[in-house]
């Protein structure tokens, strides 16, 4: 009898350790792994670079359920395209006037699977003050279990594009391209 | 008489236009030149990164339908956006950019395709060791640039190189990926 309850115990403490792991699990942005790249085509001819440098948020992730839900703040300030001139003329008023709007957001709360397999997460972009719904396709998404620190980690590469005209800008159209592609690298650390 | 005079001005002139035609050369812009390199990162996401200092110049003829170039990088101007990983790149696991300040690109063999550029063969220098390399241009062309008042020419190229083939082998233990993906973006200028 005691035998009987102490399997039964142990029974739905391990159903419970399954329950939380299959509950929705909170991970944190590594910044060193997390990076927006954008590229825009110069005068028809060219693809100019540039990334994003200071990106911070959060995911929650539910394996299980196949749900997520993620939050990221991207300071607009520190950008870095390699050429100094550039970056100032970006951060000025004409372009993502960095003074007046100091952060682009992105959040979510549709993530669609494929599967297990993380497909895209839709939500909505933030920028210049403009918001636009905005979904990014997974290219490749997967779990790690990390030894420094010791804990898994996720992450994986999300592209996606809008028109800059959609956010109020639109300086230097049509030489510099209205299309905007984003490629976004993010690896995050389970809490 | 008049007949033979007609026909040696044509063809004078038509001597003129080929001899105009020959060959230009094209001093880089470095404002939209960059070799952005491509990494997997424990195969989870992907790391990019960019070197900023370049000089160089191309000759392009496009009549004879060959070309010549030489561009050099500076390997002390890497940028991934994240400043230790920055300052391992160019230590002695990487770029030894202490011992090999640059990578040189020489290039004497141009492809065309139809009036554009669509290969590019050469050899690439790097930690002091040269090894063949094709540059596929996903898109090449010219325009007349309507500030600079001159004929600007370039477009986005890409290969892939074997690190170790430059005996670049740190971290292939840990799952750092051999294989890099280089993408370049050139515009150069008519002199």
């Amino acid at each position: 009898m005691f035998g009987a309850h102490r399997a039964l115990l142990a029974l739905l403490a391990g159903a419970a350790v399954g329950t939380a792991q299959a509950a929705p699990q909170e991970f944190s942005i590594d910044p060193a792994n997390t990076h927006v790249h954008w590229e825009v085509k110069h005068f028809g001819t060219s693809t100019s670079r540039g990334r994003f440098d200071a990106i911070s948020g959060s995911v929650t992730l539910d394996r299980e359920a196949h749900s997520g839900s993620a939050s990221f703040s991207i300071a607009t300030a520190p950008i870095s395209t390699g050429f100094a001139v550039f970056d100032g003329v970006l951060r000025g008023p004409y372009l993502l006037a960095t003074q007046e709007y100091p952060s682009a957001y992105f959040v979510s709360q549709r993530f669609t699977f494929n599967g297990d397999a993380l497909a895209a997460v839709s939500g909505e972009f933030t920028l210049r003050g403009v918001s636009q719904p905005l979904r990014l396709r997974a290219l490749r998404f997967s779990c790690r279990q990390a030894t420094e620190p010791a804990r898994e980690i996720c992450g994986g590469d999300f592209e996606t594009e809008f028109n800059r005209s959609a956010f109020g800008i639109t300086h230097s159209l049509p030489f510099v391209a209205d299309k905007v592609h984003v490629l976004i690298q993010i690896e995050a650390v389970r809490q | 008489m008049t007949m033979t005079k007609t026909l040696l001005a044509c063809l004078l002139a038509a001597g003129a236009v080929t001899a105009h035609a020959e060959s230009a050369t094209y001093a880089i812009d470095p404002s939209h030149t960059f070799v952005t390199f491509e990494a997997n990162h424990m195969g989870t996401s992907t790391l990019r990164g960019r070197f900023d200092k370049k000089e160089g110049s191309v000759t392009i003829d496009k009549a004879g339908k060959s070309g010549k170039a030489d561009i050099t990088i500076d390997a002390t101007s890497i940028d991934t956006g994240v400043a230790a990983l920055d300052t391992h790149l160019k230590s002695k696991d990487f770029f030894n950019a202490a011992e090999f300040g640059s990578a040189k690109f020489s290039a004497d063999k141009f492809a065309f395709s139809g009036d554009k550029v669509s290969e590019v063969t050469g050899t690439l220098t790097l930690l002091g060791k040269t090894q063949p390399v094709t540059l596929k241009a996903s898109n090449f062309n010219c325009y007349n640039h309507p500030m600079l008042k001159r004929e600007v020419c370039g477009g986005d190229f890409e290969t892939t190189i074997t690190r170790t083939q430059y005996g670049m082998s740190y971290g292939l233990a840990y799952g750092l990926p051999d294989n890099i993906r280089l993408l370049i973006q050139i515009e150069a200028v008519k002199q």
